[in-house]
């Protein structure tokens, strides 16, 4: 079924603009009529492409993302697949530039012309930190914007981002809400509130059900009770929604498991049955050894505290009373050999985190007047200079009187109706707080100016808007000098805002977001407790966060010589380590020779908690997972029509066995034998990441067989040894990583010609053997980075 | 106002009287051309879309016969009584809808979702039907979630439109009247509101100049948001003086969120009661919350039921709580029914899951009731080769008297289903 040459160029000539079809060069048509036209043409049309009909149109998106796969099915050596006869490799490179060339000179064009990112919007993550950072505020504003949709993984991404009109009208109504708050903390000041909560005060549980605490020796102690809200304390309830610092005196653990600890949780809620949502505070570590322990929380009106042991592996003592009321009369639980925590009462203060009155009041009213009576001679210039600073701050950049004419226009409009100073500002402010200035990030085309950089540095590693060192860098215009561009990536990664940093860009790139997505299965998995998913987050922020600020090499994606977990976490992975009581998630090393499966980070317990579903695991699940957030490979979207695997819990097969008939067929095996591995080696982690070797309830199922091979060839019989395999491939790894955070840092995925610009990031960083600080540093300092 | 609408006004209120409810007067001006057109062409007006997020057990629900005398299955033999009012329609989905969980978007936008990869949604059924028929109403539509603030409702430029989740709170707006001084407080804000957009829409214009033309689509759509806001606002500002209804129905106070089919009654009958007091008739309702151990007889989350793997325990309690989800969704139809308004009124049950066990978005539990036409069958298609249920989301639009040609991948109005 050979074409002549001449049919094809015919056909490709009837191509159009902008790069005419005679550019596409000879050798290029009969490469392509020598070894791929026999299936993709009219008639086969393999995988749904029939080069015949295929202009060459690169200027045309939708053709240019056909060719765009050409090259990279090419490239990768899937085609012309293995059966058929191979094209030599000089043959195959002279193709893949010479079609390449024309691809980037149309990729970079647009580039240059429109840019990468169009209108990226703030998420609402990032629009509440701007406004608390802007006005410090302190009240949550997230839950009262509609979600951010995911795009290519991240919420920044912005051709993900749409608006309408009820968005509008939220921006309008939290706007505000946010500047209600702040006017009304400088205007009529502070709430304050500080109270000590004995032992025995924290017996008054009032009418109902008893709950609470059970008081012995002067300590008020909880015990493992399953009963629901049993460890609520409602002389805790708080008087006004708002922050509070809580201190629990001298905690303490009664019958401590082998690590010296009773783990428990501190939590808030209204703790009553039609409200049975709690609010994790945080993990409570009692240790022998006494101590105080101080948590700051949002509460809200009228919510309590529930403190309880929450350790799924604790005796459970029976509830001692009938209904369901909990009485401790007669009983010395202690000695009945319980675990239990105690403590010697409760602290709650109202506080404001995020700034006190005073610096509330700076950037709405400016450093002066005091009393506002300096207003009343000019309202008007009063009015001007204030929207003229608070502008300059919002919308990142300097402004001129014209620039902020319709702003200070509105707030002239309250004066002449007989509005305050104050009343003419709030409208104005409202007004910017809602202008696209402010909510989107303004990016020309071309190389950004420094302000825009400043901006985009600043939501990369902040996630909020730049401070007044960033603004006067970019006033400076030096931010462009590589030396202060990467001092300042220094100066925010080291400051604490880059903690939201941290948590953001976890939440997206590995999905911990969705940790409570799923319930895992009571009656499979019983050692699954609230302290266990929250160690999971804490375990998997606090490895990132160090990979970064000790800038460890790339390969600790995959493996690594030391873990981070707590006692919970020791316990539940089974390793025998020395972890510190009461120290939190720590870092530990793990010994040489331990051949411990723990090293890394998709075996951790969040990352094999996210891939499955509370009651089951799916290789394939976990395989694109895998390979598409951890080895930077791109996962194509299943066909359609493809049955689903109906999961079967019950042990009997194994969805191995499933997963064969469907690799049967030779158009799922092609890709499911780069998917599949990665999740292969990963069955022997259970829903909750603990270690398995039987499918089934209690391990009696069929046994679980890890051993694969990857898409190269190479076998691999467990985790350990595809760890060994894969935490070699540096470079792949940190091209991966890099095209993650620059997607996420950009609002866009890095495009077709920019792979020389990742190829030179990954370069810079091979010095320091691939480090994440390094990658990011390289990263942030690149052209993806800095030009729209 | 015209005195032959004002009588069927008249004869409208006593009907809700005889049902327990009292019509807040006076009515609205605004309301009387609706009812004309509505009586005289004796077409549906209004359109109520219950969704589930985590799907119904197929065995359990589809009947092993077709056509108009199927025997009921497990889950529909509770609803023999009103058999005549609903139609179960098996074997179709939405073509090009992939992806489990993340094809909720498009339950009724039916937009073929790239396998869940697209991020550009289209409008969803409610949404157009609102866009075209929903001015005349204090609420154009109600966007409704049990738990969680995302919804299957898109506008137009395929942006979603943010959920209300608080059952007290949704009370409040349909039938609460603020305080004078609220209402003023609202009123200004509203007045504000309108000049902050102007800004708004001179600064979006003004950009527009500054980040080149790749920006364009985006800025369109901040001028669109403008708009669509400025005239929202515009209608809010008559509304905001306006006594709202007065109903028969007391305000919530106890929420069971450990009983999710609790919750789904609740929010169900203040819908029941936001359509008889003509505050809205164009309503979706997702159904997402977690908690259903405050059921009888069932100890697990209702997600991690779903996934039951064919355990029989699970399978057990996964039923009795889906019966009582279809139990709800029964229950409102009568309430309807006894007002005489299911005639008048569409109501669907569905889901973007067909098996929630396994993620499949094919074979979509669908069960569509009232509006006018005649039910009491079983419309059984292929389980394999699936039927388009966009088809009858066409037919729901023309059932509004609206003339559109398609809706998202419609052939046609759906197949064995006529007035």
């Amino acid at each position: 079924m050979l074409r002549t040459p001449s049919t094809l160029s015919v056909l490709i000539c009837a191509g159009a603009l902008p790069i005419a079809a005679g550019e596409l060069p000879e050798p290029l048509i009969s490469f392509l009529d020598s070894h791929c036209v026999e299936c993709h043409d009219a008639e086969v049309s393999k995988g749904d492409l029939n080069l015949l009909d295929l202009a060459f149109e690169p200027g045309k998106p939708d053709n240019f993302k056909v060719w765009q796969r050409v090259v990279e099915r090419v490239e990768s050596g899937e085609m012309p697949p293995e059966k058929k006869p191979r094209p030599d490799h000089d043959k195959s490179e002279a193709f893949l530039a010479g079609l390449r060339e024309p691809l980037i000179a149309t990729d970079r064009a647009d580039i240059l012309e429109k840019g990468r990112v169009h209108t990226r919007r703030l998420t609402r993550l990032e629009y509440q930190h701007s406004l608390h950072d802007l006005l410090g505020i302190d009240i949550p504003l997230t839950g009262l914007l509609p979600e951010d949709p995911l795009s290519n993984g991240f919420e920044t991404v912005a051709s993900g981002q749409q608006l309408s009109y009820h968005q509008l009208s939220r921006y309008l109504d939290v706007a505000d809400l946010a500047l209600g708050e702040a006017f009304r903390r400088v205007l009529e000041g502070d709430e304050s509130y500080h109270q000590f909560i004995t032992p025995a005060d924290l017996q008054k549980n009032g009418s109902g059900n008893y709950r609470g605490p059970d008081l012995r020796d002067g300590k008020s102690i909880s015990w493992p009770l399953r009963l629901q809200f049993f460890g609520r304390m409602r002389p805790t309830a708080v008087p006004e929604s708002g922050w509070y610092r809580i201190t629990l005196k001298g905690v303490e653990a009664i019958n401590p498991d082998r690590g010296g600890t009773v783990w428990g949780t501190l939590r808030s809620g209204k703790g009553e049955s039609d409200a049975p949502l709690l609010f994790m505070i945080g993990l409570v570590e009692a240790t022998t050894k006494p101590r105080d322990m101080v948590f700051e929380a949002w509460m809200e009106k009228g919510h309590l505290l529930e403190l309880k042991p929450n350790d799924a592996e604790l005796k459970v003592p029976g509830s001692g009373a009938s209904g369901g009321n909990v009485s401790f009369k007669g009983r010395n639980l202690e000695k009945e050999g319980y675990s239990g925590i105690a403590n010697r009462g409760i602290e709650i203060e109202r506080i404001y985190p995020i700034a006190d009155r005073a610096t509330v009041r700076r950037p709405i009213f400016g450093e002066k007047p005091k009393d506002g009576s300096e207003w009343d001679a000019d309202p008007i210039a009063a009015v001007e200079q204030n929207i003229s600073r608070f502008a300059r701050r919002a919308f990142r950049c300097p402004q001129t009187p014209e620039k902020i004419e319709p702003y200070t226009s509105l707030a002239r409009a309250t004066l002449k109706e007989g509005g305050s100073v104050p009343d003419a500002l709030k409208t104005a402010y409202r007004a910017i707080l809602c202008s696209p200035r402010f909510l989107t990030l303004v990016e020309a085309p071309g190389e950004l100016d420094d302000f825009a950089i400043a901006a985009r540095l600043s939501y990369a590693l902040w996630v909020s808007s730049p401070d007044w060192n960033l603004l006067q860098l970019a006033y400076e215009g030096k931010l462009r000098k590589p030396e202060v561009l990467s001092a300042e990536i220094s100066r925010l990664l080291a400051h604490q805002k880059a903690e939201r940093f941290v948590e953001s860009f976890t939440d997206q790139w590995l999905n911990l977001k969705q940790i409570d997505f799923t319930a895992p299965d009571p009656r499979q998995f019983k050692s699954f407790d609230p302290v266990l998913q929250e160690s999971f987050l804490l375990e998997t922020r606090g490895y990132f966060a160090d990979l970064i600020h000790n800038d460890r090499s790339i390969s600790n994606l995959v493996d690594s010589d030391h873990v981070f977990v707590n006692g919970r976490l020791a316990r539940h992975y089974d390793l025998e380590l020395p972890v510190k009581p009461g120290g939190g998630v720590q870092r530990v090393s793990l010994p040489a020779q331990s051949n411990s499966v723990r090293g890394g980070l998709v075996t951790q317990g969040a990352i094999l908690k996210v891939t499955a579903d509370g009651t089951h695991t799916s290789p394939v699940v976990r395989g694109v997972f895998v390979n598409e957030r951890i080895l930077g490979v791109h996962i194509p979207p299943p066909p359609p029509g493809i049955p689903a695997i109906e999961p079967d819990i019950r042990g009997a097969t194994s969805i191995r066995d499933q997963l064969e008939k469907h690799r049967d067929s030779e158009t799922c095996a092609s890709c499911h034998q780069t998917i599949d591995p990665p999740g292969f080696a990963l069955e022997n982690f259970n829903p909750i990441g603990g270690w398995r070797t039987n499918y089934g309830e209690g391990g009696k199922g069929v046994i679980i067989d890890a051993t694969g091979r990857t898409p190269d060839g190479i076998g691999f019989d467990k985790i350990d040894s595809w760890k060994s395999i894969y935490r070699d491939r540096k470079e792949d790894l940190a091209r991966g990583f890099v095209r993650q955070f620059l997607t996420y840092a950009t609002g866009s995925s890095p495009r077709f010609s920019d792979q020389a610009h990742l190829d030179a990031i990954v370069a810079q960083a091979e010095a320091n053997d691939y480090g994440f600080r390094s990658l990011i540093v390289a990263a942030l300092s690149s052209p993806i980075f800095l030009e729209k | 106002m015209p005195t032959f609408t004002f009588r069927k006004h008249l004869s409208r209120r006593a009907v809700l009287k005889s049902a327990g409810i009292s019509l807040g007067l006076p009515l609205l001006d605004a309301m009387s051309p609706a009812f004309a057109v509505a009586q005289e062409t004796g077409r549906a007006k209004r359109f109520v879309g219950v969704s589930l997020a985590l799907g119904l057990h197929n065995p359990n629900l589809v009947p092993s016969t077709s056509g108009r005398g199927y025997e009921p299955s497990r889950y529909l033999k509770s609803l023999d009584d009103i058999r005549n009012d609903f139609t179960v329609i098996s074997g179709s989905s939405h073509p090009g809808v992939t992806g489990g969980h993340n094809a909720e978007g498009s339950i009724f936008s039916a937009c073929p979702n790239m396998r869940g990869t697209t991020s550009r949604n289209t409008i969803s059924l409610d949404q157009l039907m609102a866009r075209e028929l929903g001015h005349e109403t204090r609420f154009p539509s109600l966007v409704l979630n049990t738990g969680r603030q995302t919804s299957p409702s898109y506008t137009e430029n395929g942006s979603m439109i943010p959920a209300e989740n608080d059952p007290v709170r949704l009370f409040s707006k349909l039938f609460v009247n603020d305080s004078r001084n609220e209402q003023e407080r609202q009123a200004e804000l509203i007045r504000q509101g309108r000049s902050v957009m102007d800004v708004v829409g001179a600064e979006a214009k003004a950009l527009q100049r500054e980040v080149g033309s790749g920006d364009r689509d985006k800025l369109d759509a901040w001028f669109t948001s403008v708009r669509d806001l400025e005239k929202r606002l515009v209608a809010n500002e008559q509304w905001v003086h306006r006594e709202k209804p007065k109903v028969a129905l007391s305000k919530p106070t106890q929420i069971p969120r450990d009983n999710e089919v609790m919750v789904e009654r609740i929010f169900l009958d203040i819908i029941h009661m936001a359509l008889a007091t003509e505050s809205t008739r164009f309503v979706t309702l997702h159904i997402t919350g977690n908690s259903v151990n405050g059921i009888e007889g069932v100890d697990e989350s209702y997600h991690g039921l779903s996934h039951h793997g064919l355990d029989d325990d699970k399978l057990r309690q996964l039923a009795i709580v889906e019966q009582g989800v279809i139990n709800e969704w029964a229950g409102f139809l009568r309430k309807l029914k006894a007002d005489a308004m299911l005639d008048e009124t569409m109501v669907l049950l569905t889901s973007n899951l067909g098996n929630a066990s396994s993620h499949d978005n094919k074979n979509m539990p669908v069960l569509f009731a009232g509006g006018g036409f005649k039910h009491g069958q079983h419309l059984a298609f292929n389980q394999k080769n699936n039927y388009p249920l966009p088809n009858l989301y066409l037919s729901a639009l023309h059932r509004l008297g609206l003339q559109n040609e398609t809706f998202a991948t419609s052939e046609g109005e759906m197949d064995g289903l006529s007035v």
